[in-house]
C-alpha cells in the first residue's frame, strides 16, 4: 500500500510539472499561432479578390455545422468582390478546400486551394496559381461546373481527372451555398458615398 | 564510454535508420523531400535531446515500476511544445508535417534512448548520445528525403537540377519509393561496410536482420511442413 501510494505521489508530481510548463508554453504561442492563421487567411483572401481597400469578414450561422465566413472586399464603399471557402470530399485522398474569390459581377476572380492531400506531382498540380487561374477564372455561377470529361466546361489535368471534380464540387457547392445567402450579406450599397459623412469611408479615395 | 564514441555511434555504427532501423514510420512518410525530412529530423533531435537529460536527471527519481508512463509524459510534453512553437514559428512547415509531429511521442528511438541509455548514464553522456542518435536520425531522414527528391520531383531543396528533358519517377515521392530509397540505402551502406571490413581483414558479417538466409518468410514456407519443428531461428 505505502509502496503504490508514493508510485502514484511521483508519477503525479511528474504530470502536474509537466502541465504547467505547457500550460507555459501554450500562453506564449497562442497569440502568434493566431497572427499565423490569420496571416495565411488574409493572404489567401487577398489572392483571389480584386485589390481592395478593406476587408471585412462575415460568420453566418456561427456555430452551425454549415457555418460560413465571407470576406467582403471594398474600396470606399462599394463591394469589389467576395470571398468564401468551399470543401469537397470527393478528393483522390481525402477532403479538398478552396477559397473562391468573386469580384462584383459574381464572376471567379480567383481561387486558391487551402488544404489537400492530393498526390504529389499528379493531383497537387492543381495547387499551382497559374493552373487554378488558367482553369477557374473567369466562370460564374451560372457555369456548368464540371470537367470536359463529364461533359461540362471546366479543363482537368491529363491523369488527375478525380481531383479536378472534386474541386468542381466544392466551387458548385460554394455558389449554391453563396446564392442562397447572398440576400443577408449584401446589405444594399448606396451608390453615390457621401464622403463627408460616411463613416466607412476614412481612407480618402474618391 | 567516452564522449566521442558515444556521439559518433549515433551517426554511423548505431545509425537510428540505417543500422537499428528505428523510427522508420516517420522516416518513410515524411521523407518526400529533403526539407521536410530535416524539420522532422530537427524536431525529433530536440525532443530526444530534451527527453534523455530529464530522464537522465530523474532517473532515481522516476521508481521503475511506472518508468514507462513517466517517460512517455516526459516525451509527450516536449513533443507538445514543439508543436506549439512550430505552429506559432514556422507556420509553412507545420502545415506540411501537420499530422507527423504529434507521432514522435511514439517514435521509438525517443522511448528507445530513454529506456535502453538515458535511465542509467549520467546527465552528460546523456546530453551527448541524444545529440548524436538525434542527429543521426536528422542525417538518415534528409539523405533519403534528398534521394526521393531527387529522383521524384528531380529539385533538390526545391532547386531543378535536370533540365526539363529529365521526367521524374513520381513513384519515388510516393509511398512505394519510400521502401525503394530506403532498400536501396541499406544495400549501399552494406556494400560500404563490408568493403571497409575487408580491407581492414576483418570478417564481415552482414546484419543479421537483413540477409536473404535469415528471412522469416523462408523458414516459414520450409517450416510448413512439419509444424512441430523447433521454433524458428535465425540461421
Amino acid at each position: 500500500m505505502k509502496e503504490t501510494m508514493n508510485l502514484a505521489l511521483r508519477l503525479a508530481l511528474i504530470c502536474a510539472v509537466a502541465a504547467a510548463a505547457l500550460a507555459q508554453v501554450d500562453g506564449f504561442t497562442r497569440e502568434p499561432i493566431r497572427l499565423a492563421e490569420a496571416q495565411a487567411q488574409r493572404e489567401a483572401v487577398e489572392a483571389v479578390l480584386p485589390s481592395f481597400a478593406r476587408l471585412a469578414g462575415d460568420t453566418l450561422r456561427v456555430g452551425q455545422p454549415d457555418e460560413a465566413i465571407y470576406f467582403t472586399g471594398r474600396d470606399s464603399s462599394a463591394v469589389v468582390g467576395t470571398a468564401f471557402t468551399a470543401v469537397s470530399g470527393l478528393g483522390y485522398s481525402g477532403e479538398i478546400e478552396v477559397m473562391i474569390g468573386l469580384d462584383a459581377e459574381g464572376v471567379v476572380n480567383g481561387i486558391r486551394i487551402l488544404r489537400h492531400a492530393e498526390t504529389p506531382g499528379l493531383g497537387a498540380n492543381y495547387a499551382a496559381p497559374e493552373v487554378l487561374d488558367a482553369f477557374y477564372k473567369g466562370k460564374g455561377a451560372s457555369s456548368r461546373w464540371q470537367v470536359a470529361k463529364d461533359g461540362g466546361e471546366v479543363d482537368a489535368i491529363t491523369g488527375a481527372t478525380v481531383t479536378g471534380r472534386a474541386i468542381c464540387d466544392a466551387i458548385e457547392q460554394g455558389f449554391t451555398r453563396w446564392e442562397a445567402d447572398q440576400q443577408e450579406l449584401l446589405p444594399p450599397v448606396p451608390i453615390i458615398p457621401k464622403a463627408s459623412s460616411d463613416p466607412v469611408n476614412s481612407g480618402g479615395t474618391p | 564510454m567516452s564522449y566521442a564514441t558515444t556521439f559518433t555511434r549515433g551517426i554511423w555504427k548505431e545509425n537510428p535508420i540505417f543500422r537499428l532501423l528505428l523510427g522508420l514510420c516517420p522516416a518513410l512518410a515524411v521523407t518526400t523531400s529533403v526539407e521536410n525530412g530535416l524539420g522532422m529530423g530537427l524536431a525529433s533531435t530536440f525532443v530526444l535531446l530534451c527527453s534523455n537529460v530529464i530522464v537522465s536527471l530523474l532517473r532515481d527519481f522516476i521508481p521503475r515500476k511506472v518508468r514507462i508512463p513517466a517517460y512517455i509524459v516526459v516525451i509527450a510534453s516536449f513533443v507538445t511544445i514543439v508543436d506549439l512553437t512550430m505552429h506559432a514559428y514556422f507556420f509553412e512547415l507545420h502545415r506540411s508535417l501537420g499530422l507527423f509531429i504529434p507521432l514522435i511521442v511514439v517514435n521509438c528511438i525517443i522511448l528507445g534512448r530513454a529506456e535502453a541509455f538515458a535511465s542509467r548514464n549520467p546527465v552528460g553522456l546523456a546530453f551527448i548520445d541524444g545529440l548524436g542518435m538525434g542527429l543521426g536520425f536528422t542525417l538518415g531522414l534528409a539523405v533519403l528525403g534528398g534521394v526521393r527528391e531527387i529522383l521524384g520531383s528531380g529539385s533538390l531543396l526545391g532547386f531543378p537540377v535536370f533540365g526539363a528533358s529529365f521526367p521524374p519517377a513520381l513513384v519515388m515521392i510516393l509511398p512505394p519509393g519510400a521502401f525503394l530509397g530506403l532498400g536501396l540505402l541499406l544495400a549501399g551502406m552494406n556494400k560500404l561496410e563490408e568493403r571497409r571490413a575487408i580491407r581492414a581483414g576483418e570478417a564481415y558479417e552482414p546484419p543479421r536482420e537483413m540477409d536473404c538466409g535469415s528471412c522469416v518468410l523462408c523458414n516459414l514456407a520450409e517450416n510448413l511442413n512439419e509444424v512441430e519443428a523447433k521454433p524458428l531461428d535465425r540461421v
